[in-house]
């Protein structure tokens, strides 16, 4: 831990995926949303957890891409992967206990990290909503069986609600019920905020403020909440990235394709260029990484 | 009773023979290896009163609802993913434009067990998912029961049967035994579940190929009503070793997509005024296309 270079220049979007890099441990499996998320666990691969394996819910498990995953069904989830299977086998094997780490996002989360990606009430109902999401998808599967969960989600007095309009993915439901109803997996266990990280209570499994992200005050957190959270007497600060780690998301995201605001401007001529750079920077970087073996084993 | 005559027939055909006014259907595809020039032939030749069954059938159904030809859907999840939101089901269930939708939701994993259950012909299969969520209490087709043997809460599950399942993979031969590589999201179990399966395929290849590695083949031939040959189907989305994402495209579509004459505009350029598929590819641009081909080579080659 000691001799650290943290890097001078990062932006904020570095900052989340470095620390939700650090929530995952060697040989760990982690069930992986794309963007963010998927980019802390392959910088965890790529520095502290090289045994890691993550899988994408279109059947995917252990790829070792040399380019950006468009997508979750995207070809760079089959590339370099140790299985590709189907859909149900795959999340059977979450429901059957296999997965230590999921990875959420949402609309909305309340204070117990209960989720809302299928529609926003507004002033109607769930018939007639303000904003239809898209829904669970795989989510209130991940969040049911993973051993743990860690949520994405920008800190907004929106999304920060006393109560979510409709729970898509349970976190620890009322702090009783996830027990009760004997779901496979424990619940959330961390909040990455672009401002903060929450984790929650062991007895009351109610949602507090853990850790600061550099130069963020308490009040800076609390008044972009809808309800009032504890705060840990061990308040910590995030540590900021590391010059390696941010050397890391900028070689597996050149563009900002998630970083940044990049696919915008994104043209065609660029895009092919980026695939075709990346073939070799992050090819580099699996050497420089993770070994000769590894390499090899991707460039075949 | 599997379709009893020659199985090659055009896309055209397959779907005039298999596909009527009301019918259920589901697609296969995951995030990529979306079918989407199957959706474009359906709203050319304009069938109605569809029941979408799907885990996340993302440009499928959103373009299917767009166009007005879909009363229900039972689903995981629509929309674009990385490429953005799924304005004509936003548009349809916010609004009522062009239609109001039914709209029963599951999960990708609940889905994909729907299917499983349909495959083995059974009536319902039970989950650990759903439990402590809003989704049951939206969903009254959803049952949650104590689990005769151990008392513990269990959520049980409909098995889904579509009238008829499109399933696009990679490799098929003129009987309808389909390989895929990579990913098979659900195609499997769709493909069993349906009254009638028509596969299409990036290349129609012989019998002998199929034998040589018979552990790829997902579907048997005896689950399939009729082969189409039909290269790029899921373009703008991605095939594993065949082609990559156009996401740029995709971007100019979404743009298109976030109003309502937009969409129609775009409907009628790359769907209406071509005449099929071909025109698409052709509207795209077979270098373009190529290109998408040969840097995903460079990333995972067949051997």
């Amino acid at each position: 831990m000691e001799n650290k270079k943290y890097a001078k220049d990062y932006t904020l979007s570095e900052l989340m995926v470095a620390a939700t890099s650090r929530e995952i441990k060697d040989r760990e499996t982690i069930f992986a949303g794309v963007g963010l998320p998927c980019l802390g666990a392959l910088t965890a691969l790529l520095t502290h957890a090289p045994r890691a394996i993550i899988a994408t819910e279109g059947g995917c498990i252990g790829p070792l891409p040399k380019r950006l995953l468009l997508g979750i069904g995207d070809n760079a989830c089959a590339e370099n992967a140790i299985c590709t299977t189907s859909l149900w086998r795959l999340f059977s094997d979450l429901q059957r206990g296999y997965f230590d780490v999921g990875m959420l996002g949402g609309a909305q989360v309340d204070k117990y990290g209960n989720l809302n990606s299928t529609a926003i009430f507004g002033k109607g109902s769930y018939l007639n909503p303000a904003v239809r999401l898209p829904g669970s998808g795989g989510a209130n599967d991940i969040a049911s069986s993973a051993k743990r969960t860690i949520i994405m989600i920008p800190l907004d007095k929106r999304k920060f609600v006393e109560k979510v309009d409709y729970i898509t993915s349970p976190g620890h439901i009322d702090g009783k019920m996830r027990e009760k109803l004997k779901l496979r997996g424990g619940g959330p266990s961390a909040v990455i905020t672009d401002k903060c990280i929450f984790r929650f209570d062991k007895n009351t499994k109610e949602m507090y403020l853990d850790a600061l992200f550099p130069g963020v005050t308490i009040d800076d957190v609390l008044s972009n909440m809808s309800f009032e959270i504890k705060v840990s007497p061990n308040l910590r600060t995030v540590e900021p990235p590391t010059e390696e780690e941010v050397q890391i998301i900028r070689t597996l995201d050149p563009k900002g394709i998630y970083t940044g605001d990049g696919l915008s401007k994104l043209t065609f001529e660029d895009y092919i260029q980026m695939l075709e750079d990346s073939y070799r920077n992050i090819g580099k970087l699996y050497i420089i990484k993770l070994g000769r073996q590894a390499f090899e084993r991707c460039s075949k | 009773m599997v379709f009893d005559g020659e199985k090659m027939m055009e896309l055209s055909e397959a779907l005039k023979k298999f596909l009527s006014n009301g019918a259920s259907l589901s697609f296969s595809g995951m995030g990529g290896e979306q079918c989407v020039a199957h959706a474009y032939e359906i709203v050319r030749l304009g069938v109605r009163d569809l029941t979408l069954i799907g885990d996340s059938p993302c440009e499928a159904a959103d373009v299917l609802i767009g166009a007005g030809l879909v009363k229900k859907v039972e689903v995981g999840w629509i929309g674009y993913a990385v490429a953005g939101i799924a304005y004509n089901y936003r548009r349809a269930v916010e609004q009522g434009i062009p239609n109001k939708i039914e709209v029963e939701e599951y999960t990708n994993y609940t889905m994909g067990l729907r299917f499983l259950a349909g495959a083995m012909d059974i009536p319902f299969i039970p989950t650990k998912s759903l439990l402590g969520s809003d989704i049951p209490n939206y969903n009254s087709r959803i049952k949650i029961v104590d689990d005769p043997y151990t008392n513990e809460p269990v959520a049980l599950l409909p098995a889904a049967k579509p009238d008829l399942a499109i399933v696009h993979v990679h490799k098929a031969d003129p009987e309808g035994n389909a390989q895929m590589l990579g990913f098979s999201s659900n195609a499997e179990n769709i493909a069993r579940a349906a009254k009638h399966t028509i596969v299409t395929c990036e290349e129609i290849v012989s019998t002998e190929e199929i034998r040589r590695r018979p552990n790829l083949t997902l579907i048997p031939q005896y689950c399939v009503d009729a082969v189409v040959e039909l290269p790029f189907a899921c373009h703008p989305w991605n095939m594993p070793y065949y082609y990559a994402y156009d996401i740029p495209f995709h971007m100019k579509q979404m743009d298109a997509f976030r109003t309502r004459e937009g969409f129609l505009k775009w409907l009628e350029d790359w769907c209406l005024t071509c005449e099929d598929h071909f025109e698409y590819c052709k509207k795209v641009g077979w270098d373009r296309l190529n290109k998408l081909a040969r840097i995903e080579r460079k990333f995972m080659k067949i051997e």
